[in-house]
C-alpha cells in the first residue's frame, strides 16, 4: 500500500503547532511586560540556542533515519539504556503529559467563561475537546496532518495580522505612550532566557515525521528552522504591538495578556479574536502532543524501554495505546483540577529544565558520534565542525542556570528537578537491570538501534526469551 | 597497447534492487555516460543474517542484490563515492558496499577510441 507523503509545508505546520502554545502567550506577556521591547533580544538568543538544538537532532535523525522513538532512540545508540529511560522519560513523556493537560485546561477554561451562566465546570469542554481528538489522531497520520495544517495556519495567520496591526500602530485603539524598553542592561536581557525557552521548545517533534516525508533528507532539519524563525518573527511582531497598546505594568501583571492585548488593539472583536487565538493554540498542542507522543512511546516500546503493548496500532497504523494513555492521564489532570492550580507554571519551569536537560544530551549525542563514526555519511551534517552541538550544550546549560530571575526560587526548582532524576534514576536502573538485562552505560550499536525498528525483532528476540 | 592519457577507476557498488532506480538518475553529475547493472547473489560479514534475527548463519545464505558498474575519470571518485554512499544510507545492515579499482584502458570497439574518449559521446559520432 501507498503511504501517504508529507511536504514541507506540513512540517513547518507540526513544527509550529506544537511550539506555539496558549501558554506561550503568558510567557511572551510577561516577558515583555518585564523588560519591554528587549525582549525581543531574549527571543532571539533562546530561538538561536534551540536552533543548534535542533539542528543536532536533525543530524541524529540522518545518521538513524525512519526511527519513530525520536531522541530517545538516539540517546540509546550514544549513552545506553540508562540515561536516555532518564532523560526520555523524565524530559519527555512527564514534561509533555503535563503540558497537554495545561493547554487543555485553557481551553476549557476558556469556554467556561464564554458560558458562565449555564455553570459548566471547565473541565468537561477539556474531555470534549481531548475526546474529539483522540477520534481524529485513532485515524492515523493522514486525518492528523489535515487537522494539524488547518489549526496551525489559522493560528499563525491570526497571531501574525495582530502583531502586525499592533506593531505598525494601525488598531482602532488608543496608543499608549510609554519607554521601548524598560532594561537594557545584558543581565536584565538574558536573565530571562530560560522563559524565553518556552516560547520555543518542541521543534523537536517533527522527526517522527521523517518516515512520511516525500524529501525528509531537506525538509526535516529545514522545516525544524523555518518553524523556530517563523515563530521568531510572530513574537517579535506581538512583543512591538504589546508596546503599542498595554502598559508594560499591566501586560506583566496580567493572567492574560493576550486577550489584554486584543481589548487595547481592537476592543471587544479583539478580545474574542485573542480568545479564538487562545483556543486554536489549545488545540493545536494538545492534538499535536497527542499524536507525537504516542508514537515516541511506540518507538520506546521498540527499543525495549517501555512495554511491548505501546506497539499495538489498529486498521489505520495509529498506536492507540499511547494515544489512550495520553488521554487518561489528560483527562485525570484535568477532572481533579491539578491543571488549574497555581503551582502549575512552577512545575512547567521544574520540566522544562528536564528537558533542557535532555537537550544537552542530544547535543552530547552528535558529538560523540561525530568521535565514534567520524566517516558514516549523513545526509545533514551541522556546520562548523563542532560549533553548533557545543553552542547547544552551552546555550541550554546557561538557559538552565537563568530559568527564574530569582535565585530562593531557582534553588527550588533545581532541588525539585534533582530529586526527580534520582526517582526517575531508580526506576531506570531497576528496568534496566531486570527488563532490558543489559550494562547501564553501554551505548547500543547504530545497526541494533536500527534493526529494533523492524516489527521482527521483537517477535525474534521475544522468541529467545520464551526458549530460554 | 595504447595508454590511456586520463586516469580512469572503475566503482561497483553492490545493493538492493530498489535502490538502484534512485541512485542512478543521478550519475550525470559526475560525468557517467555509461553504466552496467547486473542481478547477482551474495552475503557479506553477517552471512545473510537479517538484521532482527537473534543467531548469525553459521552457513552463508546467499540474497539477491544488483551491482551497478561504471567508470568515471579518477579525480571524480571521491565526490561520487559520497554522493553513493549518501544516498544508499539507510543505517541499516545490507545498505551495500562499493569497491573502487583502477582501469588501465578502455576502448570503444566500434570507432577504436580509447580512455575518456572511449566513454564520452565519440568525436567521430
Amino acid at each position: 500500500m501507498e503511504e501517504k507523503k508529507i511536504g514541507l509545508a506540513s512540517v513547518v505546520a507540526t513544527g509550529v503547532g506544537l511550539v506555539v502554545a496558549s501558554s506561550c502567550l503568558l510567557t511572551l506577556g510577561i516577558g515583555a511586560g518585564s523588560i519591554g521591547t528587549t525582549f525581543i533580544i531574549t527571543m532571539v538568543i533562546a530561538c538561536l540556542v534551540n536552533i543548534f538544538t535542533l539542528l543536532s537532532i536533525a543530524e541524529l535523525n540522518a545518521l538513524m533515519p525512519n526511527l519513530t522513538g525520536g531522541l530517545a532512540q538516539f540517546s540509546l545508540a550514544c549513552v545506553g539504556p540508562f540515561v536516555t529511560i532518564i532523560c526520555m522519560v523524565g524530559g519527555y513523556i512527564l514534561c509533555n503529559s503535563l503540558a497537554g493537560s495545561v493547554e487543555g485546561a485553557v481551553f476549557g477554561n476558556a469556554f467556561a467563561e464564554m458560558f458562565a451562566e449555564y455553570g459548566i465546570p471547565a473541565w468537561v469542554f477539556t474531555v470534549i475537546l481531548i475526546a474529539f481528538l483522540v477520534i481524529t489522531n485513532l485515524n492515523g497520520v493522514d486525518v492528523f496532518v489535515k487537522v494539524q495544517d488547518f489549526v496551525a495556519y489559522a493560528l499563525i495567520l491570526s497571531l501574525v495580522a495582530m502583531g502586525v496591526l499592533g506593531a505598525l500602530g494601525i488598531g482602532t485603539g488608543e496608543i499608549v505612550e510609554q519607554p521601548e524598553a524598560l532594561a537594557t542592561d545584558f543581565g536584565s536581557v538574558t536573565s530571562l532566557c530560560g522563559a524565553a525557552f518556552f516560547l520555543f521548545v518542541g521543534g523537536e517533534y517533527v522527526v517522527p515525521l521523517n518516515k512520511n516525508c516525500k524529501n525528509a533528507k531537506r525538509d526535516i532539519p529545514l522545516g525544524m528552522v523555518i518553524s523556530m524563525l517563523i515563530i521568531l518573527g510572530m513574537q517579535t511582531f506581538l512583543t512591538l504591538g504589546f508596546k503599542n497598546y498595554t502598559n508594560w505594568e499591566d501586560l506583566a501583571g496580567s493572567t492574560t495578556p493576550q486577550m489584554l492585548y486584543g481589548q487595547a488593539l481592537l476592543g471587544p472583536l479583539g478580545r474574542y479574536w485573542m480568545l479564538v487565538i487562545t483556543l486554536l493554540a489549545a488545540i493545536s498542542s494538545v492534538n499535536t502532543i497527542l499524536g507525537s507522543l504516542a508514537y515516541i512511546l511506540m518507538g520506546m516500546s521498540k527499543i525495549g524501554l517501555l512495554p511491548e503493548f505501546f506497539q499495538k496500532t489498529n486498521k489505520k497504523g495509529a498506536p492507540y495505546i499511547g494515544i489512550f494513555l495520553e488521554m487518561a492521564i489528560f483527562v485525570v489532570l484535568n477532572v481533579t483540577g491539578l491543571s488549574s492550580a497555581d503551582s502549575i507554571s512552577y512545575m512547567i519551569s521544574v520540566l522544562a529544565v528536564l528537558w533542557l536537560i535532555s537537550y544537552i544530551v542530544s547535543n552530547f549525542n552528535v558529538i560523540l558520534l561525530r568521535r565514534r563514526l567520524p566517516d558514516a555519511p549523513r545526509n545533514f551534517k551541522t556546520p562548523l565542525g563542532y560549533t553548533v552541538p557545543i553552542l547547544g550544550i552551552l546555550g541550554s546549560a546557561y538557559m538552565i542556570y537563568s530559568i527564574d530571575p530569582s535565585w530562593e526560587v531557582k534553588l527550588s526548582l533545581y532541588k525539585v528537578v534533582l530529586i526527580t532524576l534520582v526517582v526517575l534514576g531508580i526506576y531506570s536502573f531497576i528496568w534496566v537491570k531486570t527488563r532490558v538485562k543489559r550494562p547501564l552505560f553501554k551505548p547500543y550499536a547504530i545497526k541494533e538501534v536500527m534493526a529494533m525498528e523492524n516489527e521482527l525483532y521483537l517477535s525474534y528476540h521475544s522468541a529467545k526469551k520464551r526458549v530460554k | 597497447m595504447k595508454v590511456a592519457i586520463e586516469e580512469l577507476s572503475k566503482v561497483e557498488i553492490i545493493t538492493k534492487e530498489a535502490k538502484v532506480a534512485e541512485l542512478t538518475k543521478e550519475f550525470g553529475k559526475f560525468g557517467i555516460t555509461g553504466m552496467t547493472v547486473y542481478d547477482a547473489l551474495g552475503c557479506g560479514v553477517q552471512l545473510g543474517t537479517q538484521e532482527y534475527e537473534v543467531e548469525k548463519n553459521t552457513l552463508p545464505q546467499l540474497l539477491p542484490k544488483q551491482i551497478v558498474m561504471v567508470v568515471l575519470p579518477s579525480k571524480e571518485v571521491d565526490g561520487f563515492l559520497e554522493f553513493v554512499e549518501k544516498a544508499l544510507y539507510t543505517g541499516h545492515i545490507g545498505d551495500g558496499k562499493i569497491f573502487v579499482s583502477p582501469v588501465t584502458n578502455a576502448v570503444r570497439v566500434r570507432t577504436g577510441e580509447e580512455g575518456m574518449d572511449a566513454l564520452k559521446e565519440g568525436a567521430l559520432d
